[in-house]
């Protein structure tokens, strides 16, 4: 009678893959990213040599749309334009809130948004603006200043894309 | 007769390490970090005097000369060009800074523009010695900037790098909600 062989269950050895993945756990973590980063173009206005990329659409329309950034808030100039013929009552200026610009959350950006999207309406095909800020303004205020002036994300198209009001930002020199 | 009972021995074996549980939790955070990995063209030095300003832009940054202004330092491509030094806002009165008068000179600061006119005549020669558009000097610098930095300290190294022919600027922020 031949023998009864059993064929004994080997387990899994797991060490060697525990050897894999605590190398490559420190490795990973070192390149792991968990804040991401984006970037703002801007160019010189003839200051440079580079005449940087210039405006994108040819202006129907003269149009020098100008943000100036000071302790009154925020103006609004267009050279050689009306830019908002029916606006009577509230001017130029956007004031702070609380009429103090001491930090970056008095800046009334919602406003200036909406202020600019009006512009837009009036010349659609335009897209360049000159920011011209006071020396003392923090840079966190001209970065969100940028993201007011670049789109409104209170209007958004079918496919849900935020409407693109001036992108194309110079930052100028700024008033002494 | 007590001695005739034998008592059974209990025999303490070696027992395996259980590593199952260790595999799972493994293989978890593995498999995010996995995720999480990547290889930009931008570093951050984490740093106090470096706070990058929060933003709704979308683009990606792409490899540009690097310049660092945090509240004390200035760097470029990670070398330590320059000390700011501390100041009072004539304005609002609170802490400021800015570039030592000694730096300057024809509002252009010195160091920084030294530097980067090495940096454009170096990708000058590059571009010219490999014969490519793509290695060729572009005139794009990445601005790595401190959200409490007051406007006019930004505005000397644009106006710098601009004299130094470098003309497009890329300011670095952290991608908001």
């Amino acid at each position: 009678m031949g023998k009864h062989r059993t064929i004994e269950e080997q387990e899994l050895n797991l060490v060697p893959i525990m050897n894999l993945v605590t190398m490559l756990i420190p490795f990973l973590l070192f390149s792991a990213q968990f804040i991401e980063y984006a970037i703002i173009d801007s160019t010189l206005p003839a200051i440079s040599n580079d005449p940087g990329p210039g405006p994108v659409t040819p202006p129907t329309e003269t149009l020098t749309l100008m943000v100036i950034i000071s302790e009154k808030g925020f103006t609004i100039t267009g050279a050689e334009a009306v830019l908002d013929p029916e606006d009577t009552v509230t001017g130029p200026i956007i004031a702070c809130k609380g009429g103090q610009c001491t930090s970056p959350d008095r800046f009334d950006f919602k406003q200036l948004t909406k202020r600019l999207a009006r512009v837009k309406d009036r010349y659609p095909k335009h897209e360049d603006l000159v920011l011209i800020p006071a020396p003392w303004i923090p840079y966190e205020v001209i970065v969100l200043t940028m993201d007011a002036t670049r789109e409104d994300r209170d209007q958004r198209d079918a496919e849900q894309r935020a409407r693109l009001l001036f992108p194309n930002v110079v930052i100028a020199a700024s008033l002494e | 007769m007590a001695g005739l009972i034998k008592k059974k021995r209990r025999t303490f074996g070696q027992q395996g390490v259980q590593i199952t549980s260790m595999m799972d939790m493994m293989t978890i955070i593995l498999v995010f970090l996995l995720k999480s990995f990547s290889t930009e063209a931008v570093t951050v030095q984490a740093s106090s005097d470096l706070q990058l300003p929060v933003s709704s832009a979308l683009k990606v940054p792409k490899v540009a000369v690097n310049v660092v202004v945090t509240r004390t330092e200035l760097l470029v491509d990670g070398e330590l060009v320059l000390t700011l030094e501390a100041a009072k806002d004539e304005v609002t009165g609170g802490p400021s800074y800015r570039f030592p008068a000694a730096a300057k000179r024809d509002n252009k600061v010195m160091p920084l523009f030294e530097r980067l006119v090495q940096k454009a005549e170096t990708a000058k020669a590059i571009g010219a010695k490999t014969g490519s558009d793509e290695f060729g000097f572009k005139g794009q610098v990445l601005l790595q900037c401190d959200k409490r930095l007051p406007y006019s300290v930004i505005r000397d190294v644009m106006f710098t790098a601009g004299q130094a022919q470098f003309g497009e600027f890329r300011f670095v922020v952290i991608k908001g909600s």
